[in-house]
């Protein structure tokens, strides 16, 4: 009646559903946590973004058959504090800066590109406070050129936990800028050429 | 030796077998992905993911978020790889999107992983699901047991001896 295979079993069934228990638990009780510090209404200030733009004809860099392609990189300053979203149940936090634009006029297009992120992996990094900072990204768009379009930036992060659902959300505050329009793309690549 | 027991036995065990495969096939309707339930490969989204991770699926949504962490499977490479998105482009109107991801353990974005001089990832034809949760590591013993050649000499074994030992 009572075997080796059927103890075993018994037992495992137990871990198995203490630890799915246990799991639920901390699972909830670190969204409450969460919602709860206000982490889903943290403020930031983005100030100070500068477009620059640069012609590339390589494929890394988004151009196809070498046909020249804007990229674009910005400097900006950040600053926020996301400790909040520190509690038992956070192994990371993912922060990203995210420009969102439209296409040129006449085209239904949506787009929404990172320019910079970082790994948080510990509350006494959770203070961002960056000056001049450089994009890590050098972006390029669906078209050829960025020129004269309107790109809205927001901060957003994500919560890797221990166990339990990826948790998601953003800052309060964004900038809107406007790409520099550059006429003489034409040129640049004249230049190289010779 | 009682045939009508050992054919029950043997009923009991079609019954297991079927019932996993049905739970299986339910989670893959209902969560719109072939592979619902998956175990991480590779180091290249640590820390946030360490290889026998486990993660689940959804596929329902119609469209990525940037920062969302997707299963892609490029056509002609069999192995899914666990990346972030990192640039979405969408119509409004249609259904089309095209992303760019990258592992946030790797330098450089995934382009040179994409099929041949294609620059993104097409959402409706590449896209396997997006993660919404995680375990972690329970899944290493699929990893040891695929890749370790003594583990499936093992594990039969072990099968074998409980099903020897196994009579009530």
């Amino acid at each position: 009646m009572f075997s080796l295979a059927q103890r075993f079993q018994t037992v495992s069934n137990q871990v198995v559903t203490y630890a799915c228990f246990i799991a639920a638990f901390v699972a909830i009780t670190s969204w409450l946590q969460l919602a709860q510090n206000d982490a889903f209404s943290i403020p930031a200030t983005i100030n100070n973004i500068q477009p620059s733009i640069n012609v590339r004809t390589s494929r890394y860099y988004g151009s196809q058959n070498g046909k020249p392609k804007q990229n674009s990189k910005i400097v900006f300053d950040i600053d926020a504090d996301l400790s909040s979203l520190f509690n038992w149940n956070t192994k990371q936090i993912f922060v990203y800066l995210t420009a969102e634009y439209s296409g040129s006029e006449g085209r239904d297009t949506l787009n929404e590109v990172t320019y910079w992120d970082k790994i948080i992996t510990s509350k006494d990094d959770a203070q961002l406070s960056l000056h001049n900072a450089k994009s890590k990204y050098s972006v390029w768009d669906l078209e050829e050129k960025f020129d004269g379009r309107e790109a809205n930036f927001q901060l957003k992060w994500n919560i890797q936990p221990w166990v339990g659902p990826l948790i998601y959300g953003q800052t309060e505050g964004n900038k809107t800028i406007t790409f520099p329009v550059i006429e003489k793309t034409q040129k640049k690549v004249k230049q190289k050429v010779v | 030796m009682n045939l009508r027991l050992e054919l029950t036995r043997f009923l009991k065990l079609c019954f297991v077998l079927s019932s996993a495969f049905m739970f299986w096939k339910g989670l893959s309707v209902a969560t719109n992905s072939h592979s619902p339930i998956v175990v991480v490969l590779s180091g290249s989204m640590e820390p946030a993911f360490q290889r026998g991770d486990v993660l689940f699926l959804w596929n329902r949504n119609e469209r990525s978020k940037v920062g969302d962490i997707v299963i892609y499977e490029v056509e002609g490479k069999s192995i899914p790889i666990v990346h972030r998105v990192l640039r979405e482009h969408h119509s409004v109107e249609k259904k089309k999107q095209l992303l760019l991801t990258k592992g946030d353990n790797n330098a450089g974005n995934d382009i040179p992983l994409y099929a041949k001089k294609s620059l993104y990832l097409q959402k409706e034809r590449d896209i396997v699901g997006t993660v919404k949760g995680y375990i972690p590591q329970v899944g290493y013993i699929t990893i040891w047991i695929s890749e370790n050649k003594y583990a499936k000499f093992a594990m039969m074994g072990l099968l074998g001896l409980s099903a020897l030992l196994g009579n009530e």
